[in-house]
């Protein structure tokens, strides 16, 4: 099978990073929100907990039925997948907020907004960070893994067919390519995330002072 | 003139039924510098959060400036014991977060800046300072917003004893010039000594009270250096120390009793 015959070129490429940031910001907002509020938190926690216990794998099927053989059914899939990552790492980053950071911002003067703005969203951002280059190589996966369950093009399915027919090779290249493109975005991910998070301590040099 | 501050039979008793202060009352006129020393876990903290608005009293009435407190004291700072710069803003946008958030002009920072000795670093982040020289910082953004009053927690508790004398003489010129009314925070009494005008002293927890109450009259200007070793400063030392004494011995036997409380 040859990789640069098929038309999957503009699904797979494009496609992850929609659902990506679809689900990305979803998880933050609502982290943000259940993170702020204990009584939010304590009555759509349990929820979110159940609705994340459930293995993507027994989803894809149902999303193929749902949102048909075409992009949706993936976009669907690649959301479950990193809306929990994002909104359990948000939560945890605006609960761990150092209380001093707090404190003392509100002595200042700060309203609640100006404290989301100059704390907590600074702060909840390492935790995001970390969690997106997490999720950025999983929800590529979730994305194979819709289109090698039902799809019309991609990468997932150009592996189901080399497997179909039995061809190795096919098999292997479409994870070669994979491995590739999940590690070209996860560096991205981490350029942008140096960038904004360029007031952290080097390792190195954080011990000399 | 209204007392910068005042304390009428102030309870706290936490949610967790933990009493930690009772019926404390003081009044602190303006411009002046007070002290209050006590065993750890006395309840120091909680009169100062109480001073702050940041915790609210179960009993009594706090005022300042003759004003009923409720909700956050708008006319104090509040230097706390921890680090409590945000580690991404740089050191000249941690001194003027205040003025930021009150929508001031941003001048009064770089003033104070400058003062504290920290222009040269403006653009620095607080990870690539001293903690003397973070500590600066925080004082620098507590005193840029002009506090009536600047409440404060065991500021230099955590600096090494040459930064620490030089950080204690540098405030009190720096308060005493602007004015500000100060309620600092202390287990080491020959600091509150050194800087205050009055010192109040804590009974051990918990259910703390005032124990004690000295006007401190040693001259102003002080040399903190040579300060100790004046007749007066040991003098005054030996009698607040005789009311303390006993107070610690209590929070330390209290503690195989009661184990660990709120501090």
């Amino acid at each position: 099978m040859e990789l640069d015959s098929g038309g999957w070129i503009p699904s797979s490429s494009r496609d992850p990073r929609r659902w990506w940031r679809l689900g990305s910001v979803a998880g933050i907002a609502a982290g943000f929100v259940l993170g702020r509020s204990r009584l939010l938190g304590d009555i759509f926690g349990p929820y979110i907990q159940i609705a994340n216990s459930l293995p993507r794998v027994v989803l894809a099927p149902i999303f193929l039925l749902w949102f048909g053989l075409g992009i949706w059914s993936k976009v669907a899939l690649g959301v479950t997948v990193v809306f929990f990552i994002v909104f359990f790492n948000t939560l945890k980053g605006v609960r761990e907020v150092n209380p001093v950071l707090l404190d003392n911002a509100r002595m200042l003067g700060a309203t609640e907004r100006q404290l989301v703005r100059h704390v907590l969203l600074p702060s909840a951002l390492a935790w995001i960070f970390s969690s997106l280059e997490i999720s950025v190589g999983m929800s590529i996966i979730a994305a194979v893994v819709g289109e090698y369950l039902g799809s019309t093009q991609g990468i997932g399915y150009l592996i189901a067919q080399a497997e179909g027919v039995f061809d190795t090779t096919g098999v292997f290249a479409g994870m070669v390519f994979l491995a590739a493109f999940v590690l070209l975005v996860a560096a991205l991910v981490g350029r942008v995330e140096r960038r904004l998070l360029h007031w952290r301590p080097r390792p190195a040099e954080s011990s000399s002072v | 003139m209204p007392a910068a501050l005042q304390f009428s039979s102030v309870s706290k008793r936490y949610d967790s039924g933990y009493e930690a202060i009772e019926g404390i009352s003081f009044t602190m006129a303006p411009r002046r510098f007070v002290s209050i020393v006590g065993p750890s876990g006395c309840g120091k903290s909680t009169v100062l959060n109480l001073a702050a608005g940041l915790l609210t009293v179960s009993a009594g009435q706090v005022e300042c400036f003759g004003e009923p407190l409720t909700g956050l004291n708008r006319r104090a700072a509040y230097l706390f014991q921890q680090d409590a710069l945000l580690p991404w803003k740089s050191v000249l946008d941690n001194a003027s977060l205040g003025l930021v958030l009150r929508g001031r002009p941003q001048d009064a920072a770089h003033d104070w800046l400058r003062r504290v000795g920290l222009e040269a670093f403006s653009a620095r982040y607080p990870h690539e300072l001293s903690g003397g020289m973070r500590k600066r910082v925080a004082l620098a953004q507590c005193l840029a917003v002009q506090p009536d009053l600047l409440l404060m927690d065991e500021p230099f508790s955590a600096l090494d004893i040459h930064t620490r004398l030089r950080m204690e003489q540098e405030l009190l010129d720096w308060v005493s010039a602007a004015g500000t009314t100060v309620l600092f925070i202390t287990h080491d009494l020959e600091e509150a000594i050194a800087l205050s005008d009055e010192v109040l002293v804590l009974s051990a927890g918990p259910r703390s009270h005032l124990v004690g109450r000295y006007e401190i009259d040693l001259p102003r200007p002080r040399p903190l250096l040579d300060l100790k070793t004046e007749p007066r400063f040991a003098e005054m030392y030996r009698a607040i120390w005789h009311d303390l004494r006993g107070e610690v011995i209590r929070a330390l036997g209290g503690d195989h009793t009661e184990g660990k409380s709120h501090g």
